[in-house]
């Protein structure tokens, strides 16, 4: 059954397009892979799948779990159960790592899953720290998985987990990427990447390559080794 | 002997009472000069709560209470801290009152400290004996519960080692309008360490005139929170702070909250006379068609200062203004200051939307971020109400 599908979606941000032309068809048990080269329009169709003010669905409809979202803005996207880490998220100064990761889950009712959360993806150390700031690579990307999995979304957008982060990151990543794809009532997940790394600890069922704001046809699991390894086209 | 420092003082201050201050919207007080008959004055418990004073706990401890003109309570239970009415301290204490009263403060400095010389009745007087280290609170309140004036004249003194925290709610009822404007005069001795938190919970009616100034002799330390929890019609102070003694330190920090048609004008002042560290902080939110200016000073011959303003516009007809001022004489200083002022960044917002919050939560979460001061000096409980009362103006400024 499909979860996400997108159908002919043209994305224009600040009157330019960005995104020409998206076809994409996420179902149950599937973890899809975006891939392609920097600039190509990636993180502005998760963005734009997502319902992300400035990100615009000119044409086209965004379809999720059944319903048409493609009018309806972030907030209820994100209640249907949709999420994104992102792949440069903002700092915010005077609001605390620990303090969004608990008000997350208590809206949840999920407290309780606070420890275990940190601990997964060593983040005790920044639990005081100002959101993002003066971060490693590596911790801004744990702190934005551990964020997403406090949301426990349906469907999570995940965008560039694994760039800019060293191997030992990268492991913790894995691991709670992992963990959001295992509490996915769809097993569903969207992994956006341009170095594949991630992929040696969750494999990709399909994957499909994105160039010049074009998401072309998805292929078949192998394609990604030979993908990264010969370019793109 | 005492008569004669205050009739002098109210000599000044008859000169003074048309001698407008340097800072925010002028005032004529002399339509507080005349003689007021006063209803009995209530109190209402929840206001009082609201500002931080936690009644049942301060009256097993240390606390202090006027209503209007009228000392409710005054006590003190600890060992080495004496809490009574200023009258009485001079009464007990002629010599002393006769040094410190006035002092720091001149009554003829502008035309609020001028009418507080003349008008003013009441006043807290604490002092924390040599050595003496105090973990509860010391809580005094000045409640307002009937329209005129109130001018009390506080005076706080530490002695030599002496540690303590002292809280100050001041508030009013919703229907009175009148003018505050009180006085007090700190002493922290050698090696004693204060921490003054100070909670104003005014109505859209009230001017408020607070005059404050501290002397912080060797290797003294004070640190100072001042909030405002509600609306004001104008609000003026520049608590100033003499750091004489070498290795005396100060950290004040000021979050002020301007809503409705408030004028709000606060800042914190460090005069470094000996080799001592400063840091002034502020964070400004306002709002609706408020104005507020944000000032801070720190001038010395020696020492180190920092000065840090930020202040966040919330509505189009809002205004702020950010003044901080660095004075040094000779190669002995180091000043440094920053200073902002913007308003909440789109991107910000998206952001915790995207983590599942309405656009006014994460409005709520970013201004409170913003408003999350390092909180220094106070001990757990203490620390958890300052947080606690952020957690308030960020909601009321949403």
């Amino acid at each position: 059954m499909l979860k996400l599908e997108l159908k002919e979606v043209v994305v224009s941000v600040k009157g330019g397009t960005v995104v020409r032309h998206a076809d994409l068809r996420v179902a149950e048990g599937e973890v899809l892979y975006i891939i392609g080269p920097n600039g190509s329009g990636k993180t502005s169709l998760l963005r734009a799948v997502l319902g992300y003010p400035g990100y615009e669905v000119v044409s086209g409809r965004v379809l999720f779990d059944g319903e048409d979202l493609t009018d309806k803005p972030m907030e209820y996207r994100v209640k249907r159960g949709l999420a994104i880490t992102h792949q440069i998220p903002p700092k915010i100064s005077g609001v605390k790592v620990g303090d969004l990761l608990a008000e997350i889950l208590r809206r949840r009712g999920s407290t309780s899953e606070f420890k275990g959360i940190t601990e997964m993806l060593r983040i005790e150390h920044l639990l005081n720290r100002d959101l993002n700031r003066n971060f490693s690579g590596g911790e801004l990307k744990r702190v934005e998985i551990a964020l997403t999995m406090a949301q426990s979304p349906k469907l999570a957008l995940i965008d560039e987990p694994d760039s800019g982060v060293d191997v030992e990151s990268l492991r913790f990543v894995a691991r709670g990427v992992k963990e959001i794809l295992n509490r996915s009532p769809f097993k569903s997940i969207v992994i956006v990447t341009h170095t594949g790394l991630i992929a040696k600890y969750i494999p990709p069922t399909k994957v499909c390559v994105m160039k010049e704001g074009v998401l072309k046809e998805c292929r078949l699991p192998d394609f990604l080794k030979r993908a990264l390894s010969e370019g793109f086209g | 002997m005492v008569n004669e420092v205050l009739d002098a003082a109210r000599g000044e201050a008859l000169k003074a009472l048309d001698r407008a201050a340097p800072y925010g919207p002028d005032i004529d007080v002399r339509e507080y000069l005349g003689l007021r008959v006063r209803e009995p004055a209530k109190l209402e418990i929840g206001r009082v709560e609201g500002v931080g004073i936690d009644l049942r706990r301060a009256r097993r401890t240390a606390m202090y209470m006027q209503v209007d003109d009228r000392v409710v309570e005054s006590l003190s239970r600890l060992s080495g801290v004496e809490v009574t009415t200023v009258e009485d301290f001079i009464g007990n204490y002629p010599d002393i009152a006769r040094e410190l009263l006035w002092r720091l403060i001149k009554p003829g400095q502008d035309k609020y400290t001028a009418i507080a010389a003349l008008k003013g009745v009441g006043g807290y007087y604490v002092r924390v004996k040599r050595g003496v280290k105090v973990s509860e609170p010391i809580q005094t309140c000045l409640f307002m519960a009937s329209e005129g004036l109130q001018a009390p004249h506080n005076l706080v003194i530490l002695e030599e080692g002496a540690e303590a925290t002292i809280v100050t709610g001041c508030t009013i009822m919703p229907e009175v309008f009148g003018l505050h404007a009180g006085i007090t005069e700190f002493y922290v001795m050698e090696g004693a360490k204060l921490s003054y938190v100070m909670i104003h919970a005014w109505n859209r009616g009230t001017h408020v005139r607070p005059r404050s100034a501290a002397l912080l002799e060797d290797r003294a330390s004070m640190v100072m929170y001042y909030m405002n929890l509600s609306r004001v019609k104008t609000l003026q102070t520049y608590p100033k702070v003499i750091l004489k003694g070498n290795g005396s330190k100060v950290y004040a920090s000021s979050i002020v909250l301007g809503r409705g048609g408030s004028v709000v004008d606060v800042g914190t002042e460090a005069v470094m006379v000996g080799d001592a560290a400063s840091e002034l902080v502020s964070r400004f939110v306002v709002k609706d068609r408020s104005r507020a200016w944000a000032r801070a000073r720190v001038s010395g011959v020696r020492g180190r200062g920092h000065i840090e303003c930020k202040g966040l516009i919330l509505s189009s007809k809002a205004a702020l203004y950010s003044v901080p001022e660095l004075g040094g004489t000779g190669r002995d200083v180091m000043l440094t200051h920053e200073a902002s002022i913007g308003r909440i960044a789109e991107e910000e917002i998206a952001y915790l939307v995207s983590k599942g919050f309405s656009r006014e939560e994460a409005e709520e979460l970013i201004v409170r971020g913003f408003m999350n001061v390092e909180v220094r000096g106070l001990t757990g409980r203490m620390e958890s109400y300052v947080k606690n009362v952020v957690r308030l103006m960020s909601r009321a400024a949403m």
